[in-house]
């Protein structure tokens, strides 16, 4: 029915599309309306957030370094495909994409997401608190919320631990099962980290086989390359944006900005030369509009305000 | 003054030659009696509003804009239920206590069902068959007609259609879970 829809849709946008045909397609079955609802609304998003994806697909593609300024009918040239702004929640929104393909999925999903600018609780079946930092979503699938996916952003989880319960958290790639007890799970411009502050788990990847177990004063990142690293961190520094502090131990600086990013409401363009630096420190939250400075004089870069809002971390100027 | 008067009553002959299919498609389209006339008072009041100018398939142009209409408020409804569905979530603790920025004019809410908005765009795009992306995004993101996006590509106009087809599926799967 939806690819009747569909069809219809692309016959509309022909000169001699055959108007009388489609209006006893919509007369014939009320569902067929339905149909058309989903395919037309679909449409409307896809114009209304147009230039915002192209300004972010361009900024992706590797050949293109100034994001913002080339104009709407610019020759064609392939991009690849996402790398590292979106790259996180792609993985995972992919997942549910193919994960549901049905309108009505037989699995029941949840999605909780919270606020720019708040954090929010969540307690799930089972005993398990769920505490989304600013702009972040998870979902949750299956009615005893056996499967728990972070589409995007960073979320504090404390579960019980139980050898009964099957309880497995995906992020992206990454895949954290055998949990307990409380830890950290970030997942942002095409970067993973988990940090565990109590407690112990397992996290395996697609991208790489075995699984790494982490305790508590822990952390695993994930680089955008697939790239694994294990390091110590403070207990205390696990999840301590719930107390206002962002804190880092040699995160890739993708991640740091993608934090930035959700907390200050701006989007945020690195530089390609960046790519590879690391940030260790503390950032104080506040309003979230001093994150991208603060972060800038500390490792001694500068921010250039961009065309339509966006922001520029690059190199100082000399 | 002549020349405008022309136009405009040709529009509203246009209205008037095809009011009852026009009645007959939003009818169809909505499914309720009422809502179709209400939309078809718009549609009257929005086709006598169009800039001066001469219509090429006065009919089409109709059906068109009564599509139309009838989408920007599935839209609006959707954007509403978004948001209330937002809002009877439970908010806790960390509430910024500075003061919003003043270049941000859309609400909290908004700014975040249109970022998730982008970013499942965003990955479903990525996600297509390369045949479906180079089609959607020359067509829906660079403006290029069927026609030319077929002679860029190298495919029928036919093929740019199947193309297309299969890139709505995805983003409206990718969109309306």
């Amino acid at each position: 029915m939806i690819d009747e829809a569909l069809a219809w849709q692309v016959e509309l946008a022909r000169d001699d599309a055959d108007w009388e045909g489609y209006m006893a397609w919509l007369e014939a079955d009320p569902r067929h309306r339905e149909a058309f609802d989903s395919v037309a609304l679909t449409e409307a998003m896809v114009d209304e957030h147009r230039n915002e994806v192209r300004a972010l697909l361009e900024a992706q593609a590797p050949d293109s370094p100034s994001a913002n300024t080339l104009s709407p009918t610019s020759p064609y040239r392939p991009r690849r495909p996402l790398r590292w702004v979106m790259g996180g929640g792609l993985a995972a929104a992919l997942a549910l994409a193919v994960g549901l393909p049905m309108m009505w999925a037989p699995e029941a999903v949840t999605g909780y997401a919270a606020h720019a600018g708040s954090s929010r609780t969540v307690a799930l079946a089972d005993g398990a608190n769920v505490i989304l930092s600013p702009a972040s979503r998870i979902l949750v699938h299956g009615r005893n919320a056996a499967r728990i996916e972070l589409a995007s952003g960073e979320a504090y989880f404390a579960v019980r631990h139980d050898p009964s319960r099957t309880l497995t958290i995906e992020a992206g790639p990454y895949r954290i099962t055998d949990i307990g007890t409380r830890f950290s799970v970030n997942l942002s411009g095409g970067t993973f980290r988990i940090a565990v502050s109590e407690g112990a788990v397992a996290v395996s990847s697609d991208k790489a086989n075995g699984q790494v177990r982490l305790q508590a004063g822990q952390q695993l990142t994930g680089g955008a390359d697939g790239n694994l690293a294990l390091a110590p961190v403070a207990v205390a520094d696990v999840g301590s944006w719930r107390d206002g502090r962002l804190s880092y131990n040699d995160a890739p600086l993708a991640l740091v900005v993608a934090d930035i990013s959700r907390y200050s409401g701006r989007r945020i363009i690195v530089d390609s030369s960046l790519e590879t630096r690391h940030f260790s420190g503390t950032l104080v939250i506040g309003d979230g509009s001093r994150l991208l400075p603060d972060l800038a004089a500390v490792m001694g870069l500068a921010v250039h305000p961009q065309d339509g809002g966006a922001l520029r971390l690059g190199g100082a100027d000399r | 003054m002549h020349v405008n008067a022309d136009q405009e009553s040709d529009v509203e002959t246009l209205y008037g030659l095809h009011r009852a299919e026009l009645r007959r498609l939003l009818l169809a389209r909505v499914g309720d009696p009422a809502e179709a006339e209400d939309l078809l008072q718009e549609l009257w009041l929005r086709a006598r509003q169009r800039p001066a100018g001469p219509v090429e398939n006065g009919r089409a142009y109709l059906f068109r804009m009564a599509q139309n209409l009838v989408v920007d408020r599935l839209r609006e409804r959707q954007r509403r239920m978004a948001r209330e569905r937002r809002w009877s979530d439970q908010e806790t603790d960390f509430t910024p206590t500075g003061v919003e920025p003043s270049d941000r004019r859309e609400t909290a809410e908004d700014q975040i069902i249109a970022r998730e908005q982008v970013a499942a765009l965003l990955s479903a795009i990525a996600s297509l068959p390369e045949g479906a992306r180079r089609a959607f995004e020359l067509h829906k993101l660079d403006g290029f007609s069927h026609a030319e996006v077929a002679q860029r590509l190298g495919i029928s106009k036919s093929g740019v259609e199947k193309h297309m087809a299969v890139a709505m599926k995805y983003l409206r799967r990718a969109l309306l879970d």
